[in-house]
């Protein structure tokens, strides 16, 4: 078994040099890393829950400094505490149904009643309930835990019984670390898969005879195109190339060895060609919380194009694509500077280039994303349905935890 | 203090309600110290707030309203012969217990906020009450809501605030605690620490809004909000380079209390007059508001002028930051201005304003959600479309 540290210096070598492309393949590499930092990680008989939380909040920290862009992967790692945080209060649910049992059954016994005078198992149910959902009106005047867990109930009893509580502790303990780990190989499987549930609604959204406008290369729109095919749709696709980078021209390619009538266009010839087009079905790199996307570069034309002419913009994204950070000043914050020689051929223009002698006057920007705000997009596809933009919060409550939207340990003053 | 700043809204008052005397001779007298006292006797003889002036923007004149020379000089020289004692917190044993008298008395201190008070005064209510069981509680506890609520309707955070600690005894009855001592105390103890919560509010609020003030960037804000002063009280102590463009905020000139508190922390703060928003949002790069009420729509109650700049912003494309506690959620869905109930106060336009002429007297607008872009809560960033949201979950 190799060390943990080894397993994320690769890692961050890997995402130093981009060599994990996409989001999707960054957030399985993500996961299964942190599942092994899980599963050689020693817990105790108390705090387990936090032991690993810490654990992977450490881990976490390391990762997402390499690459702030990969959205992915701070994703999967606040999944992940959210599913730590999940599987712990299961099982503190189920014991303290088991000591109300316990506490039901001793009838004669009066001095453990007066131990709990004022607390009852459905209060401490209660308490273990509020500590899972985020903080909302309900819970403003109620007492706020800071541990991560609710407290352990004191044992009580003989010897006998206090041995049985340690070995309850103890199995306790190896079955919350064996819950995590198969709650995460469950979203590692969700990761994998979410291209064929996506897929699976592509009937529903297209129609015989339409066409379709795309901007680049995107595997999930090129599962959902060919899922319409499948079952015997009859529809045009027209794909811009997608400059510098021209992964439109490799979609293309794919649509039509699939069969699909395909036709390829320029960037720039976007608002030549929308008039004619019946939806635009695009990918994503990151959905932001107030359901702004951030696209590869030169969607944001696409979606102002989409709107001049009324014309649907449906962005695909699975549930890892989510973030819960809120864009602030997304034009300077929230884009990636690519290489200059996807754009000039360095031969012909190095004399020129200021960056190659320090007297040139050429200065090449090569951006590799764009935001797009919210009110462009007409509706978002994941893997659990068709979305409105302002209902994503709902499904980042779902899949976040509060206390982990800022990973680090201390907020940073300053910008 | 307070006795200051209450001349000087009576006197406010009085310009008001006069605007016809056009005599030298009369205005003289009607200026004059004495007459100042003697109206102020009268003001205080018969003991009841003036039913056209709301109580929730007559005390927030009195937090946030300026002195100018002119009415410093008079009310000196009326305190100066007979100092007045000041109002007791503590309520007079021999009269009896009232709800209203104890909201009054937690209201007066000016970094509390209404549901805080109103909050307090219920727990007084606990505190005072005869009851044996949970149920006869609850129902005094929901007259004293009903009739704070009744005192003052155009205050929506009294309402608000209210509501949540009614719907928060509900919840208390229902986890049927063992004995009735230990709910009731329970009750008064998260009561006195709703301040405590408010105030940590802010803190969550101006912690999130750190990531939205960038260096170099210009912020306007309108009307002097505490949790507004907060955040940017926060990014100027993080060492943040910014400017801040502050509405004057007419007729309580609030943007001037700003200006000041600002300029103590070394802020750059330019003044505008009202009219000046649209000449200077090209250099804006946030638009950063209080609320008084967040509605169920996701829009805001606050201050007159909050509308207009959100129009200004949105169509320019300046974002329009929100910030507000979450106790200020309100169960109202207004459509449109006149939907809300009318909150009056007096207007000084510094001269006599002819009796034909009719004068808008409300002292605060409705902005509809789709104007604003995000929501500063002590519950997280949030969208206006969460707001209904967060109260289905409360009153389901």
């Amino acid at each position: 078994m190799p060390d943990v540290q080894a397993l994320v210096n690769d890692f961050v070598n890997l995402l130093k040099k981009r060599r994990i492309e996409g989001s999707q393949a960054t957030a399985k590499q993500t996961a299964v890393l942190l599942r092994s930092v899980i599963s050689q990680q020693r817990v105790p008989h108390t705090n387990q829950a936090t032991v690993l939380i810490n654990a992977v909040r450490a881990v976490g920290e390391q990762i997402i400094d390499v690459n702030p862009i990969e959205l992915a992967v701070g994703n999967i790692v606040r999944r992940v505490l959210h599913i730590i945080r999940e599987e712990d209060l299961s099982l503190v649910t189920d014991a303290v149904a088991g000591f109300g049992m316990f506490a039901g059954s001793d009838d004669e016994d009066d001095v453990e009643r007066d131990d709990y005078p004022a607390l009852s198992a459905a209060s401490v149910a209660a308490a273990a309930r509020s500590t899972s959902r985020p903080p909302s009106l309900q819970t403003l005047l109620e007492d706020v835990t800071d541990s991560a867990v609710v407290p352990p109930t004191p044992s009580s009893g003989g010897d006998s019984e206090g041995i049985s509580r340690t070995l309850e502790k103890g199995s306790s303990g190896r079955k919350l670390k064996h819950d995590v780990i198969e709650a995460v190989n469950e979203l590692i499987q969700d990761i994998t898969s979410c291209h064929e549930q996506i897929a699976e609604q592509a009937v529903e959204h297209i129609h015989q005879n339409e066409v379709i406008l795309t901007l680049g290369s995107s595997k999930t729109v090129l599962e959902f195109l060919c899922a319409a095919k499948e079952k015997k749709r009859s529809f045009k696709v027209v794909v811009a190339e997608g400059a510098p980078r021209y992964q439109g021209q490799v979609l293309a390619k794919e649509l039509a060895a699939r069969g699909i009538q395909t036709t390829v266009i320029a960037d720039s010839a976007t608002f030549a060609m929308i008039s004619q087009v019946n939806m635009v079905i695009v990918g994503a790199h990151a959905v932001m919380a107030n359901g702004g996307v951030i696209a590869p570069i030169g969607l944001h034309m696409v979606a102002l194009a989409a709107q001049r002419h009324a014309v649907p913009f449906v962005v695909l994204a699975g549930s890892h694509k989510l973030c819960p950070l809120y864009p602030h000043n997304p034009q300077v914050l929230l884009t990636e500077l690519r290489s200059p020689s996807e754009l000039l051929d360095f031969g012909e223009f190095s004399d020129l280039m200021d960056s190659a002698t320090g007297s040139g006057s050429l200065h090449v920007v090569n951006p590799a994303f764009d935001y797009v705000p919210p009110n462009l997009v007409s509706l978002f596809i994941t893997d659990t349905g068709g979305h409105n933009p302002s209902y994503m919060y709902r499904l980042i409550a779902d899949y976040y935890s509060a206390d982990d939207l800022v990973v680090k340990q201390r907020p940073t003053t300053g910008s | 203090m307070y006795l200051l700043l209450t001349l000087i809204i009576f006197s406010r008052l009085l310009n008001s309600k006069t605007p016809g005397e056009g005599e030298g001779r009369s205005e003289m007298w009607w200026r004059s110290a004495s007459f100042i006292m003697d109206r102020q006797q009268q003001q205080n003889q018969g003991d009841s707030s003036n039913p056209n002036i709301s109580a929730y923007y007559e005390t927030r004149a009195a937090h946030h309203g300026v002195v100018t020379s002119d009415w410093l000089a008079q009310a000196q020289a009326a305190i100066g012969p007979e100092p007045q004692p000041q109002p007791q917190l503590s309520p007079d044993p021999d009269k009896p217990f009232s709800v209203i008298d104890q909201f009054n008395s937690w209201r007066k201190q000016p970094h509390l906020a209404e549901a805080v008070a109103a909050i307090r005064a219920l727990a007084a209510v606990i505190r005072s009450s005869q009851a044996t069981t949970m149920m006869q509680l609850e129902i005094e506890l929901k007259k004293a809501s009903d009739s704070l609520k009744s005192w003052d309707t155009s205050s929506i955070s009294l309402t608000a605030g209210c509501d949540l600690f009614m719907r928060y005894v509900t919840r208390t009855s229902a986890l049927e605690y063992e004995d009735f001592n230990s709910a009731k105390s329970r009750l008064i103890e998260r009561a006195e620490k709703f301040g405590e919560i408010s105030y940590k509010a802010r803190k969550v609020i101006a912690m999130l809004s750190q990531d939205f003030i960038f260096d170099g960037c210009t912020i306007l804000v309108h009307g002097f909000s505490r949790v507004v002063f907060e955040v940017l009280k926060l990014a100027a102590q993080n060492n943040k380079l910014f400017r801040v463009f502050c509405t004057e905020g007419r007729p309580d000139r609030t943007g001037l209390r700003l200006s000041n508190e600002l300029a103590k922390l070394d802020v750059p703060v330019k003044l505008l007059i009202d009219s000046a928003v649209a000449y200077t949002m090209d250099e804006v790069d946030m638009v950063f508001v209080g609320a008084d009420g967040v509605v169920e729509s996701g829009g805001i109650i606050n201050m007159m002028g909050t509308y207009q700049i959100a129009l200004v912003a949105h169509s320019m494309n300046k974002p329009v930051y929100v910030a507000a506690e979450s106790y200020k959620f309100a169960r109202l869905y207004p459509l449109d201005q006149k939907d809300l109930a009318p909150a009056l106060r007096p207007i000084d336009f510094g001269v006599p304003i002819p009796s034909k002429v009719e004068v808008e007297r409300s002292a605060r607008d409705y902005t509809p959600p789709q104007y604003l872009t995000l929501l500063f809560t002590d519950l997280g960033v949030l969208t206006p479309s969460v707001v209904s949201d967060e109260l289905i979950q409360l009153y389901l």
